[in-house]
Formats: structure tokens, sequence, C-alpha cells
């Protein structure tokens, strides 16, 4: 941004919809890149998990190996060009934890403690989460004459690890979830941290699919997936628009001097 | 002291629990709109529970879920919720002494409070550790997958409750003025923990 076209832009008046000029918008232009790759990044692993990868709505748990090998095969394909759009978007989901963090260091009373352990927990959190499920999907549909047992055995770690990877989760909710209520600054509203607080207990309800093979708390059981995918959508879904308010009402003056 | 207080108190003697008030301009919502926010949304996860345990598991199969229920310890279920309505009373005469200044008998009242929960806590671990040593475990039929579950995430409700009471305990203790409404909060989130036991020990305790 150039001192000459900074002082050509005219400054809006102000509505109640947007108060920001926009050099405001310029200057915060990174930030709002990585806002943006939220809702492609969301848009995209839609497309992924639900129509290309065979995911979601999950298959079942309690299918015999013949079935587990032809439901692999009818949909080889797909779950092969699921899994290539999968490796080379994932990274882009870092953008969105690299904004939070930029936002959470805002708060004060909160040290950058926790902003890292959620930038790190995330990190670690993807290859199980997200990944895994994928990638086991698409390894079963790499060789049709695989052998039936392999091909069983990649379907349980795919849809293991993608429904039952808890802990990384937990600790990113309970972590924002603590960063939100000590800050005093009240960058992100309370009843974000309170639906933070929901989201451990959807790992904590997934907890039984390690056991159960069929039922509400197998890995597709009403519970354990469904009602636990839906909280996820909400407080994702909550969480976009508080970080796009917050980046909206962040000061200038907040913004570091090489931002300028 | 503020007029309101002061008016409240001179009312003291009709008003059955200091404090209420039945002056509109006077009604205030207990807490925040955030905890309200919390109480109701975990009311309607917990509901979704139920149904699953109501209509989809236990519609299948009734007298699995009768015959299974029998090895519920019904005594064990009283005492706990009666434990659990005690702690909720001394939380909630912990607020009322807040309201009227009195912190340091508002802190005692919040540690009897947090004592009968954690003693809620030592009782539903003997009750699953003597269900355990019977044989009795998560995948023993989908009765008792529902009863660790259930008992399980209230246990957790439990312990984020007992949180939060600390945090109220440091709030009585730490600021030279201690805010209502932050007791407020911790309350009804407490009483919803009480509640939600309430619903737990009818279905799973008490309902044939």
């Amino acid at each position: 941004m150039t001192s000459a076209s900074m002082t050509d832009v005219a400054e809006r008046p102000s509505t109640r919809r947007s108060t920001e000029t926009h050099a405001a918008k310029s200057r915060k232009r990174d930030q709002w890149i990585c806002w943006w790759s939220l809702p492609i990044f969301y848009n995209l692993f839609g497309l992924i998990f639900v129509y290309l990868g065979k995911v979601m709505p999950p298959p079942k748990p309690g299918l015999t190996q013949a079935e587990i090998v032809e439901f692999i095969q009818a949909n080889a394909n797909s779950m092969q060009i699921a899994w290539v759009l999968l490796a080379l978007s994932l990274g882009f989901a870092s953008l969105s934890s690299g904004l939070i963090v930029t936002q959470m260091r805002r708060m004060s009373g909160v040290s950058a403690a926790l902003a890292y352990t959620y930038l790190a927990v995330l990190a670690v959190a993807a290859l199980p989460g997200c990944l895994f499920c994928s990638l086991m999907f698409a390894l079963a549909a790499f060789r049709p004459d695989r052998d039936p047992q392999i091909v069983a055995m990649l379907y349980d770690m795919g849809m293991l690890s993608f429904v039952g990877s808890l802990g990384c989760f937990v600790t990113q909710y309970l972590v924002f979830a603590i960063a939100i209520f000590l800050d005093k600054r009240g960058i992100f509203p309370k009843w974000l941290a309170y639906m933070s607080i929901w989201g451990v207990v959807t790992e904590l309800v997934a907890m039984p699919i390690w056991i159960f093979r069929g039922g509400t708390y197998a890995w597709d059981g009403l519970i354990s997936f469904y009602l636990g995918t839906i909280i996820f959508v909400i407080w994702e879904v909550c969480l976009v628009t508080c970080l796009y308010n917050a980046i909206k009402r962040q000061p200038l003056e907040e913004l570091t001097a090489a931002q300028a | 002291m503020n007029d309101t207080t002061a008016a409240t108190l001179l009312q003291a003697p009709q008003l059955a629990v200091a404090g209420a008030t039945t002056d509109r301009a006077e009604r205030h919502l207990p807490g925040d709109a955030d905890i309200w926010v919390f109480v109701i949304g975990d009311m309607l996860i917990f509901s979704v529970y139920f149904a699953a345990y109501i209509f989809f598991d236990r519609g299948q199969d009734h007298e699995l879920f009768v015959a299974s229920q029998r090895h519920l310890s019904q005594s064990l279920g009283v005492i706990n919720t009666l434990i659990l309505l005690t702690s909720s009373l001394f939380v909630a005469l912990s607020v009322h002494a807040t309201r009227a200044g009195d912190f340091g008998i508002a802190s005692r009242f919040l540690s009897l409070g947090g004592g009968f929960g954690v003693g809620f806590l030592l009782l539903k671990s003997y009750e699953w550790y003597s269900k355990l040593s019977s044989g009795l475990t998560i995948s023993t039929n989908a009765f008792f997958m529902h009863y660790y579950m259930l008992t399980g995430v209230h246990v957790f409700h439990v312990l984020i409750g007992l949180v939060f009471l600390l945090v109220l305990r440091s709030e009585l203790h730490g600021t030279a003025r201690p805010r209502v409404k932050l007791l407020e909060i911790g309350a009804t989130y407490w009483h919803m923990v009480d509640f939600i036991w309430f619903l737990i020990f009818a279905l799973l305790y008490l309902m044939r």
C-alpha cells in the first residue's frame, strides 16, 4: 500500500453496517485472507468428505469383510479424487489457526501459552482427525486385489481415527474456552467459550466408538457421530462469525508497525 | 449497599426469599445471557441423549432394560439425589449471602456446596466400582452402555461445576467487591447439573 493510494481513497460515510474505511480494510487484508480460508476450506471439506470420500455420513462399523471390500471398490475413484483434493488443500486449514492465534494474542490476562497450545494441538490433530480417513480409503482403493483383511483394517483405521481422535480436539476446545473466560477485553463472546465446552462433551461421547460396532455410541451412532457433527457445525459457524466481528472491530492502532 | 438492596432487605419479612421481587422494574436475569445460552443448549443436548435412551434403545428391548435396571441400587440413587439437592441449597444460600454482603458466610456455603458435590462424585465412583466388580461393564448390554455414558457425561459436568465453584470462591476471597452476577452465573450452572441428575435418576433408576 503506497502513501499515494492511501490519500487517493475517499472515506466512506459511516453506516451502521460498515464503519471501516477502505484504508483500514487494506491494513487488515492478511487477516481477511486467513478468514476467507474458513468458508472456502469447509465447503471443500464438505465436497471431499460427504460427496467424494463417502466418509460422511459414515459407512457402518458392523459390515463384514466382503461388504467392506465391496464398499471400497464401488467408490474407489471418488475416494482417490477426494484424497488428492484433501492432500492439496489441508494445509489451507492452518491459515485459520494462525488467524485465531493472532486474535487470541490480543486477549488481556492471557499469555502466549494458550495461543501456542491451540496452534500446536491443531497441527497434531490434522493427521488423525482429517487426513487419515481419506488416506486409508484411497490406499484401500489403490489396489483392487488387496487382501480383504488388509482392506478391512484400512477401513477401520480410517473411520476410527476420524471419529475417535478425541484428545486433540478436547485440548483445542478447552484451551480456547479458558482463554475466552480469562480474557477481559472480550475479543470473543463468553457464549462461544460455553459452546466450546459442548465441543469437549462431543469428544467424550465419542469415546465408546472404540468399543461398539453398532448402535447409538458407534462411529455411525446417533450420539457419537450425528449429534457430535451437528454441534461441531454450529460451533464452527459461530466461530467464523465471531472471528469476522473480532477482525472488524480490531482497532487499527493494534496492528503492528510492519503492517502499516 | 444500593437502594434496591436496602429496599429489598426492608421488605425481607414479607418476601419468602431475600432478593426476590415481583416488581417488574427490578426483575433481572440471574447471571447473564451467556450462561443461559449454555444451560438451555446443554439441556437440549441432554434431551437428545435421553431421547436416544427412551426411543432408540429402550424401545427396542424393553424387557432387557427392566431386567438390567434391577441391578441398580435405587437407594444409592436417592441418596445421590439428596446429596445434590443439599449442595444446590448451599450454593443458593451462598448467592443470597453474597447479595446481602456477607462474603465470609457466602464462601463457607460455597465450600459446603462443593463438599457435597465431591460427596456425590465419591458415591458415584463407589457405585461404578460395585457394578464393575459384578462384571457389569459398558459393553454388557444396551442399558449399561447408556448407564455409564449418561452418568459419565453427568460426572464430567459435576467436575466442571466444581471448577466453577472454585472460581466463585476465589472471587469472594480475592476481590474487595465480589460480583453477585458471577455467583449467580455459577449457581445457575450448578442448579442445571442438579436438575440433569434428577432426569437421569428418573430415567435410569425409576422408570420401568
